[in-house]
C-alpha cells in the first residue's frame, strides 16, 4: 500500500511537469516571435476598419446613427460636401456651384453632367428632388431624421429647373440650409431604383432600401451580413474616376472586445480600430501604428435641472455658477479621457462656425473652490446645516449626479465632482442607471438634478447645438428639459437661427451666450478627441468631424 | 407508454413552460422604469411622432397585463415582434444568429463529447497511473480556468504570436456567407458546393470551438470517470471479469453502458446551455451568435428580442431534457420511459 501511494505521488508530480512543460514551450514561442517584426503590408488593396457598432439601416433616408452613416457616406453622394478637415468651407459634389437670393429663400444648384449611379443610370435634376421629397414624404419613421430637412423645406420646395438644375425654395430663411446638404439626409438617391423597390409610401420605411443601397458615390455595396463585416467594393461608374491612389474595397468589421481589435490591428488584419482611451497605451508606441488625436464635435456635459419644482437651489442662477467654478476641468481630461480632450468654452464645440462667439472661444469658469464658495455665501447658501459634526448648505439637501451605467469616463468625472461639493459644502450622491431609466427620469418624472450627458453632431452649424440646449422648451429647444427660459436668449437664437447672414449670426449668438453663460444650465466640460488608431501604411487619411471616414482618399503604401 | 407519446407529452408541457417564463421575463424586464421608446427612437434627438409609434406599437401606453396580453397573442400569430436595435423582425435576427450558436456548440461538442469519453474511460480503468493524473489535470484546469481567459490566450498565442488560426470571425475577412439554407456556415457550403467556403468556415471554427468544447470536455470527463470507477466496483463486473470475459467487453461492453447515463445527463444540459449562447467566447472570437445578441438586448432594453431569446432558450431547455430521457431509454433498456414503469 505505501509503495503504491509513493508510485501514485510520482505520477502525479511527472504530470504536473508535463503540462507544466508544455504551457513553457506555449510562452516560449510567444517569446521568440514577439521579437519578429511585421512589415508587409496586408491586403494592399483594401482598408479594414474594426470598430463596433453595426449599422441599422442603409437607407439614408432614414440613417440617424455613426454606424449607418459611415458607409452611406461611401455608397452616396451629396449636393455639396466637406472635404478633408476642412469644417468651414461647402466643396462642391453632385452640385458644381450654388447661388442664394437676396431673401435667403431660394437655393439654386447647377448639377455636375455625366454621373451615373454605379446600376449605370444616369444621375439628373429628377433625382434630387425625387430623392428631397422621399425623405419628407416617407418621414423617417424608424429614426425621424427628417426633421432636419422640414426644418426649412416641404414638398413644394425642390423645383427642377431643367434635367441640371434644382431649386429650392425654403419655408424659411435657415442660417444653417447649407449645412443640412453634406448629411446623409441630403444624399441623392436614383429615382428608377427605388421606384422599381417598393418606391415611396409616406410614413413607411422602404425595406429594401434597409440593405439594397444606390447611390453615385464611390463605392457600392457587396455584401452586409449583420453583426460581423459591411463591405464595399469600388463604383466603376464613379464619376472622380479611378485614375490616383485608391483602395479597391473597404470592409467595416464589427468586433465588440477591444481586446480583439487591439490584436487585428496588431497583426496588421485592420487598418484602423476603434479603442476606448485607456486601451490607447496598449498600442502607443508599437512599430507600424500611428495613435493620433483629432477634435471632434462631441461634446460632454453636466446637465442642470433648473426647475423650481425639483430643486429650488439649482432653480437658482448663481448656485449654477458656483457649480460651474466647483468642476476640476483639468483633472477630469487628464483622469477620465487619459488627455484626449480638450476645454469647452460654451455649447458650440472648437472648430464649427461661431465658436469664438463664446468668450472669444475662452471658457469663463475655470476650476475655484474658493469662488465657488463665494458665490453661494453671498447668494444666502451658507453652511449651516449639521450633519455629524460637519457643516452643508441647502438645509443639507442632497444633489442627485447620475450618468449612464457602463460609461466609465462618466462615471470618473461623476465620483469626482462629489468630492468637490463636498468641499464647498454640498452633499451629494452619485447614481448609475440605464440609458432608458435615465430618459425615463429627465423626459418622464423630473426627478433627477444633475446629469452626465454627451452631444454629437447632426450638421455642422451651432444651430444643431447652442439652439437645442439653450433655447427654451416654447420655441422648441430645451432638448434636455433642463427648464431654462431667458426670453432675451430665445430671440438672440431664434434670430441666429433664420438669418443666412453672417455678421448678423455672429452678433447673435455673442449676444445669447453673454446672457446665458452668467446663469448657464450645463456646466460645459469637454470636447472629445477622435482616435482611430491606424497602421502607418495607410496614407493620406484626415478626419472631418462631420464627414469623419471617406475612404476614397486613402491607400496604402509605404512613402 | 410508447416512446412517441412520451414525446408528444412532453413536447406539450413546452406551452405551460413558455407561458411561465414569458410571465415571468415579462415582468421583470417591465417592471423597471425606463424609457425604451425614447431610447429606441435616438434619446435626447428623438422626434415625438417616433417616440409615439414606438410606444403605440410596444402598446408602453397600456398596463403591463394587457401589454402581456397583446405580446401572448402576437406569438400564437407567430410573430415576435421587431427588434429596435437592429430594426429588423426578432425572427430574423434569430435566424441569423441561432445558427451561428448551433454550429459552434456542434463543433465544440464534437470535441468535448468524444475526448472527455475517451479520457474519463482511461482515467478511469489506469487509476492513479500517469494516464490519469494527466487526464485529471486537464479536467481540473479545463473546470477552473475562466472561459474569457482561455479564450484571450489561445487566441493571443494561436491567432497572433503563432499565426496558425484566425483571430475573429466565422469566415475569412471580406468572404461572403454561402447561401443561407440551414444558416449553418459549413452545411450550407457542402449544400451549395463551395469548398472555398467550407474550408474557411471549418478553419475559423477551430479556436471558438475548441475553447468552449475545453470546459465541456473537462466536465464530461470527470463524470465519465467517477461514474465508470462506480460501476467497475459492482459486483456484475467482477462476474463477467470471473467468467472469463475479455477486459475490453467487460469495459464497453458492461461497464460503459451503465456509466453513461450520468454522462449523457450533463452532456444534455451542457448542449442545451451553450445553445443559449456563450456569450463570452462569442465576444472575444467576435462570432455573431445568440449570446451577443442576447446580451445586447437586456442592456439595450429591446424587450422583443429579449422576449424571443428567452422562449427560444426555454424550448431548447425543454427538447435537450427530453432527448436526455429518449437516450436513457435506448442506452438502458431497463428505463422506462413515461410515469408507468
Amino acid at each position: 500500500m505505501r509503495s503504491f501511494e509513493k508510485k501514485d505521488m510520482k505520477a502525479g508530480v511527472l504530470a504536473i511537469l508535463i503540462c507544466a512543460m508544455f504551457i513553457c514551450i506555449g510562452f516560449s514561442g510567444c517569446t521568440q516571435q514577439q521579437q519578429e517584426e511585421q512589415t508587409e503590408i496586408k491586403n494592399p488593396s483594401t482598408i479594414v476598419k474594426y470598430d463596433i457598432g453595426d449599422a441599422k439601416t442603409l437607407d439614408p433616408a432614414d440613417a440617424y446613427d455613426t454606424g449607418s452613416s459611415e458607409p452611406i457616406f461611401q455608397i452616396y453622394d451629396t449636393l455639396v460636401t466637406y472635404k478633408g478637415n476642412d469644417t468651414l468651407t461647402f466643396y462642391p459634389c453632385l452640385a458644381t456651384e450654388w447661388s442664394v437670393s437676396n431673401d435667403s429663400l431660394t437655393w439654386t444648384f447647377k448639377l455636375r453632367q455625366n454621373v451615373k449611379f454605379s446600376n449605370g443610370n444616369d444621375f439628373t435634376a429628377e433625382d434630387v428632388k425625387y430623392s428631397f421629397d422621399r425623405v419628407l414624404t416617407m418621414a423617417a419613421p424608424e429614426s425621424g431624421v427628417d426633421w432636419i430637412l422640414a426644418q426649412c423645406m416641404d414638398m413644394n420646395s425642390t423645383t427642377v429647373i431643367d434635367d441640371y438644375t434644382v431649386q429650392i425654395k425654403l419655408t424659411q430663411p435657415y442660417g444653417g440650409f447649407l449645412s443640412l446638404l453634406p448629411f446623409t439626409i441630403g444624399a441623392i438617391v436614383d429615382k428608377d431604383y427605388v421606384e422599381e423597390h417598393g418606391g415611396v409610401v409616406a410614413g413607411v420605411e422602404n425595406e429594401w432600401m434597409k440593405s439594397n443601397p444606390m447611390g453615385t458615390g464611390p463605392y457600392m455595396l457587396d455584401h452586409w451580413t449583420r453583426a460581423t463585416e459591411i463591405v464595399l467594393n469600388k463604383n466603376p461608374n464613379y464619376w472622380g474616376g479611378w485614375e490616383g491612389k485608391h483602395v479597391d474595397k473597404v470592409v467595416l468589421k464589427y468586433a465588440d472586445e477591444a481586446a480583439t481589435r487591439i490584436l487585428a490591428l496588431k497583426n496588421g488584419d485592420a487598418d484602423f480600430t476603434y479603442l476606448p482611451y485607456t486601451n490607447l497605451e496598449d498600442v502607443m508606441g508599437e512599430k507600424g501604428i500611428v495613435v493620433h488625436p483629432f477634435d471632434s464635435y462631441d461634446i460632454i456635459m453636466c446637465v442642470i435641472n433648473t426647475k423650481v419644482t425639483n430643486n429650488v437651489y439649482l432653480a437658482n442662477g448663481e448656485v449654477r455658477k458656483a457649480l460651474s467654478y466647483a468642476f476640476d476641468y483639468d483633472t477630469a481630461i487628464e483622469t477620465a479621457y487619459s488627455g484626449y480632450a480638450s476645454r469647452l468654452a460654451g455649447a458650440i464645440p472648437n472648430g464649427m462656425p461661431y465658436y469664438d462667439t463664446q468668450n472669444n472661444g475662452q471658457p469663463l469658469y475655470n476650476y475655484d473652490l474658493t469662488k465657488a464658495e463665494q458665490i453661494l455665501d453671498n447668494a444666502g447658501y451658507t453652511k449651516s446645516f449639521d450633519l455629524d459634526e460637519t457643516l452643508y448648505r441647502f438645509n443639507g439637501t442632497t444633489i442627485r449626479v447620475f450618468f449612464n451605467a457602463g460609461n466609465a469616463e462618466r462615471e470618473k468625472m461623476a465620483i469626482m465632482f462629489r468630492g468637490a461639493l463636498d468641499e464647498i459644502g454640498i452633499l451629494s450622491s452619485v447614481i448609475a442607471e440605464g440609458w432608458p431609466q435615465l430618459l425615463h427620469r429627465m423626459y418622464t418624472t423630473d426627478d433627477w438634478d444633475l446629469m452626465f450627458i454627451g452631444w454629437g453632431p447632426d450638421y455642422n452649424d451651432p444651430d444643431d447645438y447652442i439652439f437645442p440646449f439653450i433655447a427654451s422648451a416654447d420655441v422648441k429647444g430645451d432638448t434636455y428639459n433642463t427648464g431654462y427660459k431667458n426670453e432675451t436668449v430665445d430671440e438672440y437664437l431664434l434670430e441666429g437661427k433664420y438669418s443666412a447672414d453672417p455678421a448678423v449670426r455672429a452678433a447673435a449668438y455673442k449676444g445669447a451666450y453673454d446672457i446665458y453663460i452668467q446663469e448657464p444650465s450645463f456646466i460645459f466640460l469637454q470636447q472629445r478627441q477622435y482616435i482611430r488608431p491606424w497602421r502607418d501604411w495607410v496614407q493620406n487619411y484626415s478626419y472631418n468631424p462631420v464627414r469623419e471616414w471617406y475612404y476614397y482618399d486613402y491607400y496604402k503604401a509605404y512613402e | 407508454m410508447k416512446i412517441w407519446e412520451f414525446i408528444v407529452r412532453r413536447l406539450l408541457l413546452l406551452i405551460p413552460v413558455i407561458i411561465g417564463v414569458t410571465i415571468i421575463t415579462f415582468t421583470i424586464s417591465h417592471v423597471i422604469p425606463a424609457d425604451p421608446a425614447r431610447a429606441f427612437a435616438g434619446g435626447p434627438k428623438a422626434q415625438p411622432d417616433v417616440i409615439e409609434r414606438i410606444t403605440k406599437e410596444l402598446h408602453l401606453d397600456e398596463p403591463i397585463w394587457i401589454q402581456y396580453f397583446y405580446y401572448l397573442n402576437d406569438i400564437i400569430h407567430l410573430n415576435l415582434g421587431k427588434s429596435y436595435l437592429e430594426s429588423r423582425p426578432v425572427t430574423d435576427s434569430l435566424a441569423q444568429y441561432f445558427p451561428a450558436t448551433l454550429e459552434l456548440t456542434i463543433f465544440a461538442m464534437l470535441i468535448a463529447i468524444p475526448l472527455g469519453i475517451v479520457g474519463g474511460i482511461i482515467s478511469a480503468i489506469r487509476r492513479n497511473k500517469l494516464s490519469d493524473h494527466i487526464t485529471r489535470i486537464i479536467a481540473i484546469v479545463g473546470y477552473s480556468l475562466p472561459i474569457f481567459w482561455l479564450a484571450l490566450i489561445l487566441q493571443y498565442i494561436l491567432a497572433y504570436q503563432i499565426p496558425i488560426l484566425p483571430l475573429e470571425g466565422r469566415l475569412a475577412i471580406g468572404m461572403s456567407a454561402p447561401p443561407s439554407i440551414t444558416g449553418l456556415y459549413v452545411v450550407d457550403s457542402i449544400l451549395t458546393g463551395n469548398l472555398n467556403t467550407l474550408g474557411a468556415a471549418l478553419y475559423h471554427l477551430i479556436l471558438p470551438s475548441f475553447t468552449l468544447g475545453f470546459a465541456t470536455l473537462a466536465l464530461i470527463l470527470r463524470m465519465t470517470r467517477s461514474s465508470m470507477l462506480e460501476v467497475m466496483g459492482m459486483d456484475y463486473i467482477r462476474t463477467g471479469r470471473a467468467k472469463g470475459l475479455s477486459e475490453r467487453t467487460v469495459i464497453y461492453k458492461h461497464a460503459l453502458r451503465n456509466a453513461l447515463i450520468p454522462t449523457i445527463t450533463v452532456t444534455g444540459l451542457a448542449f442545451g446551455g451553450l445553445l443559449g449562447g456563450a456569450v463570452l467566447t462569442e465576444t472575444i472570437f467576435n462570432w455573431p451568435g445568440i449570446g451577443r445578441f442576447s446580451a445586447d438586448a437586456v442592456l439595450g432594453f429591446d424587450f422583443n428580442a429579449v422576449m424571443g431569446f428567452t422562449i427560444l432558450v426555454a424550448i431548447i431547455y425543454v427538447v435537450a431534457n427530453l432527448i436526455v430521457d429518449v437516450l436513457y431509454a435506448v442506452i438502458d433498456p431497463r428505463v422506462r420511459l413515461g410515469g408507468g414503469g
